[in-house]
């Protein structure tokens, strides 16, 4: 949690009035509450006998701990709980609405939501309007996504046809899912028995899925941090560099990369990392007169050689228009 | 040693909620150590102001009233202050929390907390500890970009901004005036939309493509804001999501999965290949080539043609 002097005093404002309630509350109890640290819970216990209730001097709040309890000995009425701020109402609301969208949504938990959103939203008044100028749309696949929650819940392994982009290939796995959580796109991170590693799934990937009998038994493994990103080359990785134009920047958009730098033309020289650089042939193909990858040499000629197959096949039809692509063959 | 910021905002909040009449400013200097710390009469002045400011963003309601020597005061009331009375059942409280995590951005990160913790303190419930997950869920909203804190807050106040601009396939960024309506994160990626003053037009913006600084301008709105801001659509439209046409073309068996995922019809071609009908919309061309041999395109015979263009760029290239 950020400890910044806004937040700070936003909490303990909040912490006044809880504690009022609550004569000898624990500090642990208190500082789960709050979602904070007990070292982040009695370094505002620190300043709150520092702070008083009245202009008049001399006035502070008598509050003190023995690192176990903690006793407010005037306890005052200055403490109502008070109103939600307009950012406060927007955030908590519109990451409701957004999370109440999730196809995969237990419905019991998304009507919990819908009525703690209406009672928000009526408690915050006027300051719930801001919020309709900020939303979030989640991607997920519902019928997926119900069948990973129901395997993680039930502890079992999945079955999974998944397609992989950089192969073109569709691959039948058995994973032990771990969790589900959505950046943009939904995904499950699970250990992956085809390849014995810790994988992470696109959920609009998943061509099929099937929930088995056998115990999910994933080993332990640390989660990975999201905050650092989804895409996290490791230094190893072999580096590729790509040339673009203009019309083809939206690459260092879409790929995490070490460096881009910017080029006479107005395009872009992006180095980037990956493990698989193949997967890269449907870059260099996409972009077309965009850009084109400078190094490793192999994939650029990878790529050209694919366009030189795949213009020859056009070749072949224009010779022979009819053939067996006839337009009356279709009705068939 | 300075006086922390925090317990100063704290004083002056107890200070304002607790008092039946308006303060003026020279009794608030008195009854704060912070302020009668602050040296002159101008830092006090600039400090003062900005800590009134800083309460009002925490949703202090403070009034600002003459009193009957003419003296400016100030006070926060109590009635205007309080939480309505709410009541949220265990199950909601424990929604409302898996809620409350879901942003990766600082300021709303904390405002969520902020929010869930006046309501603990108005009796939110307990027994379900709303920061265990509760479904295996973990839905998370990315904000990388740093010009949505400013156009969050332009937006929640109807200020005009103006930002440089790159379109997506312009060499050079553009300088925008714009009056910025509601944002919206679509797959991930975060969406301004907007009264473009330039083009005098409604505009949607790619946070990522704004470079540099988003500078408030003075003024007010000069286009009302409509009542529905629609992003996603246009962002699909983007995407080649509003597709109106179909296509045909021939695939490789076995081969581009998400190809066949949409196909609206599929059929054995024999010799190894499958014959699709797919929907056509903006950027099938370049999603096409990226299959490169695996496809071949029949028709329509547009589309046939922009595809063979691009092949034949990646084969000189």
């Amino acid at each position: 949690m950020a400890t910044n002097a806004i937040d700070q005093t936003r909490r303990m404002l909040s912490l006044v009035t809880y504690l009022r309630e609550r004569p000898g509350a624990h500090v642990s109890d208190v500082a789960r509450a709050f979602g904070i640290t007990e070292d982040e819970l009695i370094s505002d216990l620190d300043v709150l006998p520092l702070c008083g209730t009245s202009f008049r001097g001399g006035d502070l709040l008598d509050i003190d701990t023995d690192g176990d309890r903690i006793w407010w000995h005037n306890p005052d009425d200055v403490a109502a709980p008070l109103r939600l701020a307009a950012d406060e109402a927007t955030a908590l609301l519109v990451a409701a609405r957004a999370v109440s969208t999730l196809p995969g949504l237990r419905e019991s938990d998304r009507q919990a939501l819908l009525r703690a959103t209406a009672k928000l939203e009526a408690a915050a008044g006027e300051n719930a309007g801001a919020s309709a100028r900020l939303s979030v749309t989640f991607e997920s696949e519902g019928g997926v996504f119900a069948d990973v929650d129901r395997a993680i819940s039930e502890r079992r392994r999945l079955w999974l046809r998944y397609y992989s982009p950089a192969r073109d290939e569709l691959t039948e796995r058995e994973v032990d899912p771990i969790r589900l959580f959505a950046v943009g796109h939904t995904y499950m991170e699970a250990w992956c028995y085809h390849s014995e590693a810790r994988r992470t799934f696109r959920l609009d990937r998943v061509a099929e899925i099937k929930i088995l009998d056998e115990p999910s038994s994933p080993p332990e493994i640390e989660l990975r941090d999201l905050s650092e990103g989804l895409v996290q080359p490791a230094a190893e990785d072999p580096e590729v560099v790509v040339e673009v134009g203009p019309g083809g920047r939206w690459v260092a958009e879409y790929y995490p990369h070490d460096s881009a730098d910017e080029l006479p033309d107005g395009g872009l020289r992006i180095t980037l990392r990956t493990p698989d650089p193949t997967s890269l042939r449907r870059l260099a193909l996409r972009l077309g007169g965009d850009g084109h990858i400078v190094s490793p040499t192999d994939l650029a000629d990878s790529a050209r050689q694919a366009a030189r197959v795949a213009l020859a096949a056009y070749d072949e039809h224009d010779k022979n228009p009819g053939g067996s692509y006839d337009r009356q063959e279709q009705g068939r | 040693m300075a006086i922390a910021k925090a317990e100063r905002l704290m004083n002056l909040a107890l200070c304002l909620l607790g008092t039946r009449r308006p303060l003026s400013k020279r009794e608030l200097r008195e009854s704060i150590e912070a302020y009668l710390e602050a040296g002159s009469d101008d830092s006090f002045n600039r400090m003062f102001e900005r800590d009134k400011d800083d309460l009002r963003e925490l949703g202090l309601v403070i009034e600002t009233v003459e009193n009957l020597d003419g003296e400016v005061g100030y006070l926060a009331r109590r009635d205007s202050n309080r939480l309505p009375p709410i009541t949220i059942d265990a199950e909601e409280a424990a929604a409302l929390g898996l809620a409350a995590k879901v942003w990766q951005q600082a300021r709303l990160a904390g405002a969520a907390s902020g929010a869930l913790q006046k309501l603990r303190a108005a009796g939110l419930p307990e027994d379900v500890d709303p920061y265990e997950a509760h479904s295996a869920l973990e839905p998370r909203i990315p904000v990388h970009e740093a010009s949505f804190e400013p156009l969050m807050l332009a937006c929640r106040d109807r200020r005009p901004v103006v930002f440089d601009y790159r379109k997506a396939t312009a060499a050079r960024p553009e300088q925008r005036h714009v009056e910025p309506w509601a944002l919206e994160c679509w797959r991930g990626h975060w969406y301004l939309a907007g009264w473009d003053r330039d083009r005098g037009a409604e505009r949607v913006f790619r946070l990522s493509r704004i470079t540099g600084k988003v500078r408030a301008r003075a003024g007010k709105f000069t286009v009302p804001v409509p009542d529905v801001v629609t992003v996603r659509e246009t962002v699909a439209g983007w995407a080649g999501e509003s597709a109106d046409r179909s296509a045909l073309i021939r695939l490789r068996s076995g081969a581009g999965y998400p190809l066949r995922a949409k196909a609206a019809r599929i059929r054995a071609a024999g010799e190894g290949w499958d014959e699709l009908e797919i929907p056509y919309g903006h950027g099938l061309d370049a999603w096409l080539v990226e299959f490169g041999p695996d496809v071949v395109v029949l028709e329509p015979a547009e589309l046939r043609a922009d595809v063979v263009d691009r092949l034949r760029a990646v084969a000189k290239g």
